[in-house]
């Protein structure tokens, strides 16, 4: 495969065979550092008072929550939205960029896919404890049952999201694991005793043969070409949790294609603040490069734009509606009670994105890590905003009321950042974070010493075309 | 690695065939017996059609820049070697344009009144036909800022389109990376520029037909309409231009490409097809639901049709690896979506203009078919004014080795 | 399997071993397989395998995830218990979409996930049949049956393309 040598590199320096699986195996094989160690207990701590205000919660009912019977949606829903929204760039980044053929994919999509599946699990704990007795959730199955048998409804958005999630975490997870078998036995094949009996296990007898490959290659891009839909049914869906009623505010439609937008922002924004940090303490800097944090900012600005779009849309329409509920209720969203989360929603989503319009700054990693950090709390705030602003005051003036949230949800929030990144951390530590194979296979064309090899072949001066190059 | 594909760039001066000439006037000819038959019997009718195809094809041209700003972005290398052909598609915008005039100066005439909201005392509480509804948005849907915002926005689509293929071409002659880059940026620039534009001509060009209703995700729903129609039509020139004789570089790797871009991107219009419906049919909001309901009691012979046509078929033809790779199959495909796109835009216009007695007949052949001709002529003839192979483009290497596993 | 005799060739790049699976082929001697760290663009055409036929398992897994998810539906909701839900007809179609796409998904994902997994023997705790365990990480392999090669050819062949090693094994493969 030929590529043109102004476009930029993906892997810098030394990039033999042998050298990319040091790198990248090596932090599975190492002790971890202290820097992993301070990040994996202050995580722990995170869990810990996740599982307290858990088994609070679950002692007491779900009472210990601020909710209200007008706002019986707060930060549990919220939190949940959140959370599967954050999980869409992983799938963006395995499977829809790789339809497209994108080869910056190949050093982020393992820890992109591994973030969406911890996404998935931190989501999956909310609607679980807010349907009050987990212990029986299974009830949302369609099982036979002693009522002889009354079915789950299949019209309820709250049942097509049990299916949405159920098939996106599962659906992500084999995706995921197809990916880590040729990984896994990279590191077999270097380990010793215990481990090599372990990663053996795990490595399902992979041993590199050109059929083997060639089935690789059919199912990722068969999966690839599922997982696009679903990613996007799996927004859609839960935008239908709100969009399927008449509340004035959630009653939309473009909020299918608009939440997947917002999902995929958001994702992105976690992917960076996460990739910031691993590509430093990780020492993973010559494969996950300048090139890569500018394009994902790219995508952020476009997704960002995108959800800007849709924020002037909604409010046009609402005005244009005639209707006065839907009016007043985007009003009341700016100027209402709650009018900091929605300004803040519009600092953080619409307008920081818009500074990734100057290269320099999409290239500046502090300046990066801080806007991802703003895009992360402002979609916070965009579900926030939807939830509360449209439940609190709906058409009976008699029933509105004020939702503020008790230490249990927050606690609750905070301890499940703590799941996700014990998670993180121990993903981190015991699998190679970047898709060691998928990286070879694009050195012929995208390292940076290629490159160069390709511009002197064609007698191009490559600090002219290709400034990235040094 | 392996595949070294050795195929020469070189220059490809296209000339319009007599023969097609003469079936674009031909067509041109239908479309104008159509348009007096048209105006004669039905002026309702006329107007409408009218309406319909130049929408069609303003959309039509219009994703020819949008196709190429996304390509530039993106720096895409798999689409430069037939970028002539939605840079040549994008020309037919004044045309598009030329019938949007003579659309506004019929309803300021008062000889069309597709446009509820133009009635006169249409927001006058004193009137008779005063309409509380549309009252409320006369601050909007009022002419004096309607064409005002049409002229801005037409203005913003001719320069961003002209400017981009200015570029291409300039850089057919000098050659080097500062084209590419120009583009690029104003490619950037375009996308926002679009998006708020072309919402707010799906906004009073069609949504304002059916006053009283509204859905945001509308101007979506036209975007993925009008980008399938876009698409289908330049995989189709491809295959005719290289059945002619031209760009031999364009292989059956570039034609999966396209295929799997007329693929998805049907699915995708399905997607915010269901998004709209289901939503309204789940909320069952009366103002909301009359829309389907108009269409599903008087249209529902196509309402079917456009479902089928648009997605089932080719879906379940397009699925498959080889069939993407088969010229027959694309052609078929293509077909069938030009045509379900414009039976699409039909009951999305028809209810609210001619209503429920509104059927095809020979007008609405007769004018599709007169606006494909005058489509066709001005397209071809911008095919004709320069390369079709942009030889100095700096991924028309990467064109000719491009790749499909 | 038992094990039988290979001539293993070892190359340190992909472009050579692609020449030689490429020449070794045309002077009629069968390769048994190649093993490479990454999946080598045109290896598979090279060695003459036919395409994966696994995108039919797709398809039929589709079909079935698709038939039974909407038979699920429209039995359970539509005959066996139907209900009046928002004033809809027991078979509301429309609502029946995102549950009929999330388990046609489901099915066809998991189903020739499990296809491939089975097809290729890779199962966990498998043992790996490789020629030499650096092929997972930096080592393209060929491995020629010696019953139909004539070593000495194959070998002069294998080293002309610029092979590290070549050498004569029993091994299972």
């Amino acid at each position: 495969m030929y590529e043109s040598p102004i476009r930029r590199p993906l892997i810098t320096g030394k990039t033999s065979y042998a050298q990319i699986t040091d790198d990248i195996a090596t932090a599975v094989e190492a002790k971890p550092t202290k820097w992993w160690y301070i990040g994996f207990i202050v995580s722990l701590a995170g869990l810990g008072l996740w599982l307290l205000t858990v088994t609070y919660l679950l002692v007491t009912g779900v009472g210990v929550w601020g909710l209200n019977k007008t706002v019986d949606w707060g930060w549990d829903i919220t939190n949940f939205v959140w959370w599967v929204g954050i999980g869409h760039a992983g799938t963006l980044i395995s499977a829809i960029l790789l339809l497209f053929r994108q080869k910056w994919r190949t050093a982020v999509n393992r820890s992109a896919e591994a973030m969406t599946i911890f996404a998935v699990i931190c989501a999956g704990t909310y609607p679980l404890l807010h349907a009050g007795r987990p212990w029986v959730i299974y009830w949302v199955f369609p099982l036979p049952n002693t009522y002889g048998s009354l079915w789950a409804n299949f019209n309820s958005p709250l049942l097509w999201d049990v299916f949405a999630i159920s098939t996106y975490f599962t659906v992500s997870l084999v995706f995921w694991y197809v990916g880590l078998i040729p990984d896994l036995a990279t590191i077999r094949d270097r380990a010793e005793g215990v481990r090599k009996k372990i990663y053996g296990l795990l490595a399902f007898g992979w041993n590199g043969s050109a059929k083997a490959w060639q089935r690789f290659e059919s199912v990722s891009l068969i999966l690839a070409g599922l997982a696009t839909p679903l990613v996007l049914s799996v927004h859609t869906i839960v935008s239908m949790d709100f969009a399927t009623s008449v509340i004035p505010g959630w009653h939309t439609t473009i909020f299918p294609p608009y939440f997947v937008a917002g999902a995929v922002f958001s994702g992105f924004a976690m992917v960076l603040t996460l990739l910031i940090i691993m590509r430093k303490v990780m020492r993973l800097e010559a494969y996950i490069t300048l090139n890569h944090i500018d394009v994902m900012n790219k995508i952020i600005l476009v997704t960002g734009s995108i959800v800007g779009s849709a924020y002037i849309t909604e409010f046009f329409i609402a005005w244009y509606s005639a209707v006065p509920f839907e009016r007043y209720a985007f009003v009341n969203r700016a100027f209402g009670p709650y009018w900091w989360a929605y300004w803040a929603m519009m600092t953080c989503n619409v307008i920081t994105p818009q500074l990734f319009w100057s290269q320099k700054l999409r290239r500046n990693i502090t300046a990066v890590f801080i806007i991802s950090i703003f895009v992360n709390i402002g979609m916070w705030f965009e579900r926030f905003v939807i939830i509360v602003t449209s439940l609190h005051r709906d058409y009976l003036p008699s029933s509105w009321a004020m939702y503020s949230p008790t230490w249990v949800e927050i606690g609750m929030f905070v301890g499940s950042l703590g799941l996700f990144f014990t998670l993180f951390f121990l993903f981190a530590k015991f699998l190679p974070v970047i898709a060691i194979a998928e990286v070879k296979s694009i050195v012929k064309t995208s390292a940076e010493e290629h490159i160069k090899k390709t511009a002197e072949k064609e007698g191009i001066d490559i600090k002219e075309v290709n400034p990235q190059i040094a | 690695m392996g595949h070294h594909h050795e195929v020469a760039v070189h220059e490809e001066k296209f000339v319009v065939p007599a023969r097609l000439r003469n079936i674009t006037f031909g067509l041109m000819g239908i479309g104008l017996v159509a348009i007096v038959v048209g105006l004669m019997t039905d002026s309702h009718r006329f107007w409408a059609n009218f309406l319909l195809n130049n929408w069609y094809f303003l959309g039509v041209a219009l994703m020819g820049t949008l196709f190429l700003a996304t390509q530039s972005v993106s720096n895409a290398g798999w689409s430069a070697g037939f970028k002539r052909i939605p840079e040549a598609m994008a020309t037919y915008l004044p045309y598009a344009f030329a019938g949007f005039a003579i659309i506004i100066l019929s309803v300021l005439m008062h000889w069309n009144h597709t446009y509820h909201w133009t009635h006169e005392g249409i927001a006058d509480p004193t009137s008779p036909d005063f309409d509380e509804i549309i009252a409320e948005k006369v601050a909007y849907l009022n002419l004096p800022f309607m064409i005002g915002r049409v002229v801005v926005i037409f203005t913003l689509w001719y320069l961003f389109s002209r400017v981009m293929r200015r570029n291409s071409l300039a850089e057919d002659l000098q050659g080097g990376f500062k084209m590419l880059k120009r583009n690029k940026t104003i490619s950037a620039i375009f996308l926002p520029v679009f998006a708020v534009s072309w919402a707010m001509a799906c906004w009073d060009f069609i949504m304002s037909i059916d006053t009283h209703w509204y859905s945001t995700i509308f101007w979506v729903y036209h975007f993925a309409a009008a980008w399938v129609t876009a698409i289908s039509i330049i995989a189709l020139t491809v295959i005719y231009l290289r059945r002619a004789g031209y760009l031999s570089i364009v292989s059956e790797h570039h034609m999966h490409d396209l295929g799997k871009f007329m693929f998805a991107f049907s699915i995708f219009w399905t997607y915010i097809w269901l998004s709209q419906f289901l939503l309204i049919f789940y909320a069952n909001i009366p103002e909301e639901s009359i829309y389907y309901q108009e269409r599903f009691e008087h249209f529902k012979l196509l309402f079917w049709i456009n479902l089928v046509i648009n997605f089932v078929v080719p879906f379940l033809l397009f699925m498959t690896r080889g069939s993407k790779r088969n010229e027959s199959m694309m052609i078929l495909v293509g077909v069938l979506l030009i045509i379900g796109k414009w039976i699409d835009l039909y009951i999305g216009i028809m209810p609210g203009t001619v209503g429920s007695h509104a059927h095809i007949g020979f007008v609405e052949i007769g004018m599709f078919l007169g606006f494909l001709g005058l489509f066709t002529f001005v397209f071809t003839r911008s095919l004709t004014k320069a390369s079709l192979v942009p030889t100095k483009h700096p991924y028309i290497k990467e064109f000719v080795t491009h790749e499909v596993l | 399997m038992s094990s039988q005799k290979y001539i293993i060739g070892t190359f340190n790049d992909e472009e050579p071993l692609l020449e030689a699976v490429k020449e070794v082929r045309a002077a009629g001697t069968p390769i048994h397989e190649c093993y490479t760290p990454f999946p080598v663009h045109g290896l598979d055409e090279a060695l003459g395998y036919r395409r994966s036929r696994l995108p039919r398992a797709a398809f039929m897994f589709g079909v079935l995830g698709f038939s039974l998810a909407l038979f699920m539906q429209a039995w359970m909701l539509g005959y066996d218990w139907p209900m009046n839900i928002g004033g809809k007809p027991a078979l509301a179609w429309p609502d029946f979409v995102p549950v009929t796409f999330e388990l046609t998904v489901l099915i066809t994902a998991l189903g020739m996930v499990g296809t491939y997994l089975v097809a290729s023997g890779f199962l966990p705790g498998n043992e790996a049949k490789m020629p030499d365990i650096r092929c997972t990480s930096h080592v393209f392999c060929i491995a020629i049956p010696s019953n139909t090669a004539d070593y000495d050819k194959i070998h002069a062949l294998l080293m002309r393309h610029g092979a590290d090693e070549v050498e004569e094994r029993e091994i299972e493969l």
